[in-house]
């Protein structure tokens, strides 16, 4: 798994405190109506906030968000920012949204102090998810925040949840076939 | 909707038969899957488990542990595990005992005002709250009504330290041996509480959340068009008995309708069994299989818009039944009956109850 980049390089969109899954992440609807398919989503993505956005976005992006990210235990946003090739960077988020995030294979990091303090949206970001640099290149700054923990490294190297359980099967017929 | 259940069920019955699925519980074998576990002996004290749904939080009545995975049940189905974030866990203390007609979902709800008001200084996020104090007076029914609405407050889990009435309960029913847990004398807990029940009055809790629980005084009167007693935090045998207790021999106002979902098969036979179910009916109630009720998407029994309703559902968030526009307020299992009876929301203290015995030897 060498070659996942887990290093991201790209502008930053950066977003306020308590931002919910419902509403602030994506429309209610795309959530209650069970939407999982990426390419469904991604049209939808900040949509109330922001529309157009996923038009505007590009793979390497960074969302900076502050505390209290993501609100609820829901994927559907993460599965958009996964597919579009987007990072996530957070000063805090619930757990059930963090492990929704790892589930959906997005490279994110959270408790990530003050980090909405270090950058604007627009910025030129470089964020390296395995060891925790966070480099703003247009404010020419450097902080170090909790990377990805070494144990959740492979659901978000193979994509997720549903990749992990892809590789597992896979390599548990090769076993069988042996 | 019925087209994709239908679907569903085949897909399920298909898979537990391609699988090899020992405890697969068909459609009339079970019941609500956060209580007829508890009451056959399949969740025994000291156990851990994963679950899809978060009402899981029910297996601390008694003195288990069911943790959450929603989706990520998948993986625990293929491999047997999953990766966890032990939660931390914070400490309440119950003082003193409910007063009669004051039923312990009413004291659900009052957690749930109290900490939304700041009173109770806990925070309940991903945590496990851990019940201690006069305990006793609350049997596994009552247990799993005071797992509910933490859960709603984002619970993670909720633990009761087992009592010999739960042990007793527990050695009879189990399937396999088991060792019951306790919380260490120098466990440590992020933050504690104390809360004193001795005044408590029976509670509604406002359409919106159980968070929004008035003193039943308060809303008494307000007309009322959807009845509905079950669910996961008031389906147990216990919670059917003290509705019957309101609504032997009496009749549902005109231009109400009731629902009741017993929280198993095993209830339902034992509340057919005994003459419990035809007060139901006589009444005017509707039985709606063993199950989760209107309370799960409103598959059954759903409200109209504009219409009322009082529960003993999960919670009361807009939509929860059908209409998102429809009025929900929840109480407990007496409040919902005798509110049923009156036509309008009333106090359980304002009609004389039948003394109907518990045959469940475990009752307390």
């Amino acid at each position: 798994m060498s070659e996942f980049e887990w290093r991201l390089r790209g502008r930053c969109y950066r977003l306020g405190h308590d931002v919910p899954h419902a509403g602030g992440v994506v429309p209610n609807w795309v959530i209650t109506g069970r939407h999982f398919d990426a390419a469904d989503i991604i049209p939808h993505l900040f949509e109330e906030t922001d529309p157009g956005f996923h038009e505007r976005c590009k793979p390497g992006d960074i969302i900076v968000a502050g505390r209290n990210f993501g609100m609820g235990p829901k994927m559907n946003g993460y599965i958009a920012m996964q597919a579009l090739g987007l990072g996530l960077v957070c000063e805090s988020m619930p757990f059930l949204a963090y492990r929704a995030a790892i589930g959906c294979g997005l490279r994110v990091m959270t408790d990530c102090v003050a980090v909405t303090e270090f950058c604007e949206s627009g910025d030129e970001l470089e964020v390296d998810f395995r060891d925790g640099y966070f480099i703003n290149h247009t404010r020419n700054i450097t902080r170090e925040y909790p990377p990805v923990p070494d144990t959740l490294r492979e659901i978000i190297e193979v994509g997720g949840n549903a990749g992990w359980l892809k590789r597992w099967w896979a390599e548990r017929q090769g076993a069988t076939l042996r | 909707m019925a087209a994709r259940a239908a679907e569903r069920g085949a897909f399920n019955r298909r898979a537990a038969a391609q699988w090899g699925v020992r405890h697969f519980f068909d459609v009339g074998r079970g019941g609500h899957g956060h209580i007829f576990p508890m009451e056959t002996g399949m969740l025994l004290p000291g156990m851990f488990y994963f679950d899809n749904d978060r009402h899981s939080t029910n297996a601390g009545a008694i003195g288990a542990f069911g943790f959450r995975m929603g989706a990520e049940i998948s993986r625990v189905l293929a491999t047997g595990t999953n990766w966890v974030m032990t939660p931390k866990s914070v400490r309440l203390t119950i003082k003193g005992r409910l007063k009669p007609g004051v039923h312990a979902r009413d004291l659900g709800f009052h957690i749930a005002a109290s900490l939304k008001r700041g009173a109770l200084r806990l925070n309940f996020d991903y945590r496990v709250l851990e019940y201690a104090g006069d305990l006793d007076q609350f049997d596994l029914a009552a247990r799993a009504a005071l797992c509910s609405s933490p859960t709603e407050m984002r619970a993670y889990g909720v633990f009761f330290p087992p009592s010999e009435a739960i042990l007793a309960h527990a050695r009879r029913h189990a399937r396999q041996p088991f060792t019951p847990v306790f919380p260490d004398a120098d466990a440590h807990y992020e933050a504690e509480a104390e809360l004193d029940v001795s005044a408590l009055e029976p509670q509604v809790a406002l359409p919106g959340g159980v968070q929004n629980a008035v003193n039943v005084s308060e809303v008494a009167g307000t007309r009322i068009d959807h009845a509905f007693i079950g669910s996961c935090g008031s389906g147990m045998y216990e919670d059917m008995i003290e509705a019957a207790r309101y609504l032997k021999g009496r009749s549902l106002a005109p231009g109400v309708r009731l629902f009741i979902a017993p929280g198993s098969e095993q209830s339902m036979k034992q509340l057919a069994a005994e003459g419990i179910v035809n007060i139901f009916l006589e009444a005017g109630a509707v039985m709606l299989p063993p199950g989760c009720g209107p309370c799960n998407d409103a598959v059954i029994g759903p409200v109209h818009s504009g219409e009322v309703s009082i529960s003993t559902a999960a919670n009361n968030n807009a939509g929860r039944f059908g209409a998102k526009d429809a009025k929900l307020y929840l109480g407990s299992p007496a409040t919902v009956a005798v509110s049923a009876i009156a036509g309008h929301i009333a106090d359980p203290r304002s009609i004389e109850a039948s003394d109907i015995r518990l045959s469940r030897r475990e009752a307390a």
